[in-house]
């Protein structure tokens, strides 16, 4: 009876850790879909979404206006908390924490607006292969705000 | 030892697991190396995909999604005219009443209903009330404004749509509309019939991230009676975000220093007004019967404070001067207002004609912003 049990607990090591480890690296999750780069509706910017870890993060990538009235790089200069004010604001982080929903949709994140240094709660909604609301409200869905966002095409490295 | 095994089948389990998740990683390599050029040019996944004008520029205020707010303007006089009656008599006037102060509760919401970049629409609504605290509570032989004004206040509750429709990346159309029940009525509804509709249609563009304007016709209350005008709609920002104009010409101008991006000064002035349907009978006078309005118009001229309480929670303090415009009664005519256009095309006398003192005021209103 234990070498039976001791047998099958083996075995179910082995193949549990065997089918973990066969999972690609990039997986056909359908929450993958999100991953990608993306431009909101005033055009000003463009977020790259990424999968790390079962949580999505956005972060971006490009600004119209990259540098200040001085020439230097824009900062988060509107951040509350002062210790993050010297941070770059191309390469920032904001959109954080999304998980996968199932039925085209990520929550439980949250939505960063660096013009006025405020985070919302974020819902994010696949309405089609290219187009998401990104809704950040305040406490409950019903307050807040829509923005559309637009897939843009994928970058192709290049060569030097 | 059964136990055990199960222990370490559980934790080896665990163990081969967990690297699966927690290093899945499609951001690739974010570091101080990435070359940011790669993002420069790139067009949209769908060909199809057009950028539209966004409906908001760069620095302005936050718009009001639920406000409750308290106005207080301080101690004037009223002057009643001569009220000319149905029945072609008229009553006195008489001598200017002090008015200690006049108070009122305001609340508004708005919500949007659909957001998207080729088309944002909000509705909302809203309720004020306005008392006025009469040093001495006008007597049964003091003019029926006095009376009315002193026993019931003025009420306005409304309903008010806006459409804001991008035409292309600069072009864009804005619509805006609102139905006002207004008057001395009670704790019941006056009927619909009393509705007063306003709306603005204007088409303008948006040349930049900081600056947009535009141009369109209005029919308004805002002078107290119905009104035909062109108006004209200005926002802008400096290009260090320090300064700013919040226009809708002529009923809102306002200078605008943004401290930071939480608290925000204003200086400018607005026209607020309303026609206000006598509804409410008065103790012995049908006051109802005579079909009677007031025609309120009024200039604020303002400085105003707001700020961030606590992340969405904002409160706007505003101080100025209340200057009267008009405060006359007129009469319906089959029902119907009469259109003046300004004296242009009508110059019918008003039922009474009526003069207000010119008080400093504040309000104090606690907004909940939108994201």
């Amino acid at each position: 009876m234990l070498r039976k049990m001791t047998l099958l607990a083996v075995s179910a090591v082995i193949a549990f850790g065997t089918l973990s480890f066969v999972v690609p690296q990039k997986s056909e999750d359908p929450g993958d879909r999100l991953v990608g780069i993306w431009e909101p509706s005033n055009g000003r910017s463009r977020i790259k979404i990424d999968r790390i870890g079962n949580k999505y993060y956005g972060r971006v990538v490009w600004l119209i206006e990259p540098n200040d009235e001085n020439g230097n790089p824009r900062k988060d200069i509107n951040n509350p908390d002062p210790d993050l004010r010297n941070a770059p604001l191309r390469g920032f982080r904001m959109c954080k924490d999304f998980v996968y929903q199932g039925n085209d949709e990520w929550s439980e994140g949250t939505l960063y607006d660096p013009n006025n240094g405020s985070t919302y709660n974020g819902i994010i909604k696949m309405k089609d292969e290219n187009t998401l609301d990104m809704r950040g409200y305040i406490g409950v869905e019903a307050i807040g705000r829509t923005d559309v966002w637009k897939r843009l095409k994928m970058p192709s490295r290049k060569k030097k | 030892m059964l136990r055990h095994l199960l222990k370490l089948t559980a934790a080896a389990i665990v163990l081969t697991s967990t690297p699966a998740l927690a290093q899945t990683d499609t951001s690739n390599s974010f570091d101080d190396d990435i070359d940011w050029s790669l993002y420069d040019d790139l067009g949209f996944a769908d060909e199809n995909a057009k950028r539209f004008a966004n409906a908001k520029i760069e620095g302005l205020s936050p718009a009001k999604l639920i406000s409750v707010g308290y106005d207080f303007q301080g101690a004037y006089a009223i002057t009643a005219g001569d009220m000319d009656l149905n029945d072609g008599t008229t009553l006195a006037g008489g001598d200017a009443e002090q008015v200690n102060s006049t108070t009122g509760f305001r609340a508004g919401f708005n919500l949007p209903v659909v957001s998207q970049n080729n088309l944002v629409w909000q509705l909302g609504a809203n309720y004020w009330n306005t008392s006025y605290n009469y040093a001495e509570a006008p007597a049964a032989t003091d003019n029926p404004l006095h009376r009315t004004l002193s026993e019931n206040g003025l009420r306005t509750m409304g309903v008010n749509t806006t459409i804001y429709k991008p035409l292309d990346d600069t072009q864009f159309l804005l619509f805006q509309g609102s139905a006002d029940l207004s008057g001395t009525y009670g704790s019941s509804l006056m009927p619909a019939q009393y509705l007063k509709y306003s709306a603005a249609l204007l088409w303008g563009k948006r040349p930049t991230e900081k600056k947009q304007w535009a141009v369109g016709l209005a029919r308004t209350y805002r002078v107290g009676e119905l009104n035909y005008i062109p108006v004209i709609l200005y926002n802008s920002t400096s290009a260090n975000n320090k300064w700013g104009t919040e226009a809708l010409f002529p009923a809102r101008v306002h200078v605008r220093r943004t401290i930071n991006p939480r608290n925000m000064l204003f200086f400018g002035y607005e026209l607020q007004g309303q026609s206000y349907r006598l509804y409410e009978n008065l103790p012995g006078f049908d006051i109802r019967d005579e079909d009677l309005e007031i025609r309120r118009g009024e200039v604020r001229i303002r400085a105003v404070y707001e700020f961030s309480l606590k992340n969405f929670v904002w409160m706007s303090v505003q101080a100025g001067y209340r200057v009267n415009y008009r405060y006359d009664v007129d009469r319906l005519v089959d029902g119907g207002e009469i259109y003046r256009a300004f004296g242009i095309l009508r110059d019918d006398p008003y039922a009474q004609v009526n003069g207000l003192g010119n008080p400093f005021y504040v309000n104090v209103s606690v907004n909940l912003v939108s994201p």
